[in-house]
């Protein structure tokens, strides 16, 4: 692991309408050792969690009933400051390679198709902490508060 | 003259030429006037000869009388001198005697009449007598002296001269009486002479009078009148009436008639040929049932008319002639419209337009109208022709078919939008299932054994669905058509060396053997992604349904423009009836549906697919007796054989000089490894033909087929080892340089060399070191 900030201590922030997804990734990140975890199942209120959260890394489901998940990634997107590197990772059900190409062009980090392996899930998350915390320990004058 | 001639003359009358006919004119007058003068000439000259006759006859008559006289005096004299003796007296008789025989030739050169002639001579004689007579009384005076009275002789002479003066006197008397009747009767002719004269002068001025008439007759029997009627018949034929065949008569102004009959008839046979010419045409245009044909003058007004603008517009000819077209156009500006269009046209010459007209019920179409101004040759405007199209079928199939294009683009987005909702509302449920069913299983340790199994069917079932959907998915999107499919050429072998390398692990926990007889084949136009799972769907299917320690074989070869590809097992087989129902969906027929997992989607998805791709999938028998099934499917091939498959790296370094069009032999059941040295072969030996086998026994026997250049050995094969095909080459084809793969770090080289390789590469493979070792061997064999 990175020095200075362990990788469990990351903040993740997890955006799905599903409850029942969102116990899973829960419980996935948990199993994995993830301590911060933040769940908010109405993406309305996704901006201002992610302000007040202040996430490493943010799962976000792409379709959600009450507002458009590529407008909530690229809204998202935005909050990160320039220079930053905040990874967002997208969990969809839309298996289409439209989808893919969108959601990554509007900066999403990684993408995982639902059903996803709890085991590729797990890899994945951490390999995007991991570039999250290279990031800090790469630029300590960065101001992250 | 018609009725006066026979018409023989009258037929040739007219048959002579104008000239003839000018000169009789002519001639008639003139010749009768110069008879007239002959005749008249004549006439003056027998008068004269008459007039002639008289004053000779009155000459003659003095004559005689002149003789008588002297011959008198004579006499008178000679007595007057014998009387007295005086010569005086003698004078007359010797006047007389000159005088009388000069006059008495006279007379005689004058006189014709014989009577007069005979009496003249016996005057002459008579007169001689006299003159004797006197000459002897002169003599017998001379010889008696003066005195005569007395004498006898004188006396007696003097009784005969009065004797032969008397017998003068009776014939001068008698003469002059012939003379007198002479004079009457020439007297007479003369004037019978004159009266004839006046009589035959009358007679020739009549003859005259009216053969200037008759020449005046004829001529204007003959031409003028002819001319007259030649020159109706000009007014007639300028008017364009047809003009009367006559009978030509000969002469140049009968056939100038001929002529003008000919020029009518050949008038009027143009004029009717035009006439059925423009007919034709009219019928033609006015015929015209789908196009509004008709002509406007320079102010807009209609001036014709034909049936497809009645049919289009609804007004009759009659109707709509005079009237000015605007009433064709809608709205209140219709006039200024109209104009407009005309202004364009006159302008451009023509102007199209489309837009909506109105019928004469009021009823509007949509018009394709085309208006083309009409100059004649000096480029005055002289109308308008009007071509009007009713196109308001064509219209509406056109709004329908933009129509139905939306709806179809919107029912295609629908459908895209339906799909992602159903892949989303379907796989979000499973998403949880699966997933917290993973970390039960993960937890087992906590959990009791029934649990385990439960969660093992969770799991099952779970990745059964998923399957499902994503099959079902696929196969919406093929009938969507948003699979989205990239064609492009693709090396067949390739991916049934990676189809067959992906299901090697379920074949073998079946103890099943796959064997790959897919030789040299042209690229295909495929998605090889797509292609890869039907191929794995079919490998699928015959190892599922083989029995225990069966065969499945994939067999390839082009057919023509396509590229058969047979999937072959040892199974039981299919039954014919059941053969149809195969690539329906969620059919799995009742032989093997007990005991295997499926979806029940994998063929119908494999069809659809296939099919998507242009090519074309089925079943058949297995054509030995050995029972099993085929499915087979034919793929195109791809039209510009370049790239050697998808996988090929672009960036290799450029191809060195070395051999070309060698065979090379890749015998590899590793699929990284195969794609790997097929991507440096085609890189690097483009014209190479490289075979591929997968199996030891396949590899031996497309050696022996295709004798090749050299071959690259896998030591690790499935079925038999490397060093085996190794000493098998070594006997039946020694000159074929090997190269053997191997993962074994510590191969002896020496050890192999001594079983026939000629190298020996270890995995992983070090292109370079392949690429010299392959050059080398290839130059070596073909040189």
């Amino acid at each position: 692991m990175i020095a200075g900030q362990s990788a469990r201590d990351a903040r993740i922030l997890a955006i799905d309408d599903e409850p029942a997804n969102l116990a899973l990734v829960e419980a996935v990140l948990v199993r994995e050792g993830y301590s911060h975890i933040e769940t908010l199942s109405d993406p309305r209120r996704a901006v201002e969690r992610h302000l007040a959260f202040r996430p490493d890394l943010v799962l976000l489901d792409l379709m959600m009933p009450s507002i458009d998940g590529y407008a909530l990634l690229d809204s998202l997107g935005r909050l990160t400051m320039t220079g930053e590197l905040l990874p967002i990772m997208v969990l969809t059900a839309d298996t289409s390679i439209e989808a893919k190409r969108r959601a990554l062009a509007l900066g999403a980090r990684d993408i995982v198709t639902k059903p996803f392996d709890v085991f590729e899930f797990g890899l994945r998350v951490a390999n995007l902490i991991e570039l999250r915390l290279m990031f800090k320990a790469t630029r300590p004058n960065f101001r992250f508060d | 003259m018609d009725s006066v001639t026979s018409p023989v003359i009258a037929c040739w009358w007219a048959n002579r030429p104008l000239a003839t006919k000018g000169l009789v004119v002519v001639a008639v007058p003139l010749l009768i006037f110069l008879g007239s003068v002959a005749a008249l000439y004549a006439i003056s000259r027998m008068e004269a000869r008459a007039e002639q006759d008289v004053r000779l006859t009155i000459a003659i008559q003095n004559d005689v009388n002149e003789v008588h006289a002297l011959l008198a005096e004579a006499s008178s004299g000679v007595r007057g001198y014998l009387l007295t003796s005086e010569p005086r007296f003698l004078e007359p008789y010797k006047r007389a005697e000159t005088l009388v025989p000069q006059v008495t030739a006279r007379l005689r050169g004058a006189i014709r009449d014989d009577e007069a002639a005979t009496r003249l001579a016996r005057i002459e004689t008579l007169a001689g007598q006299k003159r004797e007579g006197l000459a002897l009384l002169l003599a017998a005076r001379a010889r008696t002296g003066a005195d005569v009275v007395g004498d006898p002789a004188i006396a007696a002479g003097l009784a005969a001269n009065k004797q032969v003066l008397d017998a003068v006197r009776d014939e001068i008397e008698a003469m002059q009486a012939r003379e007198r009747e002479l004079l009457a009767a020439r007297q007479d002719r003369l004037d019978g002479v004159r009266r004839n004269g006046l009589i035959a002068t009358g007679l020739l001025t009549l003859v005259g009078l009216v053969g200037s008439l008759f020449a005046v007759f004829l001529f204007s029997s003959g031409i003028v009148r002819r001319v007259q009627r030649l020159e109706s018949d000009a007014v007639l034929l300028a008017q364009g009436e047809a003009l009367e065949a006559r009978s030509a008569e000969g002469d140049e102004i009968g056939s100038l008639a001929g002529r003008m009959v000919e020029a009518s008839r050949l008038l009027r046979a143009r004029e009717r040929a035009l006439r059925e010419g423009e007919e034709r045409f009219r019928l033609v245009i006015e015929g015209v049932r789908d196009y509004g044909i008709f002509a406007l003058d320079p102010d807009g007004k209609v001036v014709s008319w034909n049936t497809g603008a009645q049919r289009i517009k609804g007004w009759t000819g009659e109707e709509a002639l005079g009237r000015h077209f605007s009433m064709f156009y809608p709205g209140d500006d219709a006039h200024k419209r109209s104009m407009r269009n005309l202004a364009d046209a006159v302008r451009d010459g023509r102007t199209e337009d489309e837009g909506w007209r109105v019928r004469k019920d009021g009823s509007r179409f949509w018009a394709n109208v085309v208006i083309t101004a009409l100059h004649d040759e000096t480029g005055a405007l002289r109308g308008f022709s009007k071509v009007t199209r009713d196109i308001t079928e064509r219209r509406r199939a056109q709004e329908a078919l933009e129509l139905a294009r939306q709806e179809a683009e919107q029912a295609s987005a629908a459908k895209s939008l339906f799909l992602s909702r159903m892949s989303h509302e379907l796989r979000t449920p499973l998403n949880a299932i699966l997933g917290f069913a993973q970390l039960l299983e993960l937890e087992r340790s906590h959990a009791g054994q029934a649990d385990h199994a439960s969660i093992q069917q969770i799991l099952r079932a779970g990745r059964h669905l998923l399957a499902l959907i994503d099959e079902v998915l696929d196969i919406a999107r093929i009938e969507a058509g948003k699979l989205g499919l990239s064609i492009m050429p693709t090396s067949l072998e390739t991916i049934v060396t990676e189809a067959v390398g992906l299901s090697l692990p379920e074949a073998e926990s079946r103890h099943i053997t796959i064997v790959s007889e897919a030789g040299k084949l042209s690229p295909v136009a495929v998605d090889p992604r797509r292609l890869l799972q039907v191929l794995l769907n079919l490998l699928s299917n015959a190892i599922k349904y083989n029995h225990h320690g069966g065969t499945v074989t994939v067999m390839a070869h082009d057919v023509g423009e396509r590229v058969r590809v047979e999937v072959i097992d040892s199974g039981i087989g299919i039954e014919p009836e059941q053969a149809g129902q195969l690539f329906q969906p969620f059919t799995r027929l009742a032989a093997g549906a007990a005991r295997t997992e499926g979806t029940g989607l994998g063929l119908s998805l494999s069809r659809a697919l296939v099919e998507a791709m242009d090519g074309e999938i089925g079943y058949m028998p297995r054509a030995d007796t050995q029972g099993g099934a085929c499915f087979w499917f034919e793929l195109p091939l791809a039209q510009t054989p370049t790239s050697p498959g998808p996988l090929t790296p672009r960036a290799v370094p450029a191809a060195p000089a070395g051999p070309r069009e060698a065979t090379i032999l890749l015998v590899e059941d590793n699929l990284a490894n195969a794609q790997l040295i097929e991507a440096v072969v085609a890189r690097h030996l483009p014209q190479a033909r490289l075979i591929s086998a997968m199996q030891a026994r396949i590899g031996l026997d497309l050696a022996l087929r295709h004798r090749p250049d050299l071959v690259l050995l896998d030591l690790h094969l499935p079925d038999k080892d490397g060093d085996w095909v190794l000493a098998e080459l070594q006997a039946s084809l020694p000159e074929i340089p090997v190269i053997l793969l191997t993962a074994d770090a510590i191969a002896a080289q020496d050890e192999w060399a001594a079983h026939g390789a000629s190298a020996v590469l270890t995995k992983p493979i070090d292109v370079p070191a392949l690429m010299v070792a392959m050059n080398t061997m290839l130059q070596e064999r073909t040189s």
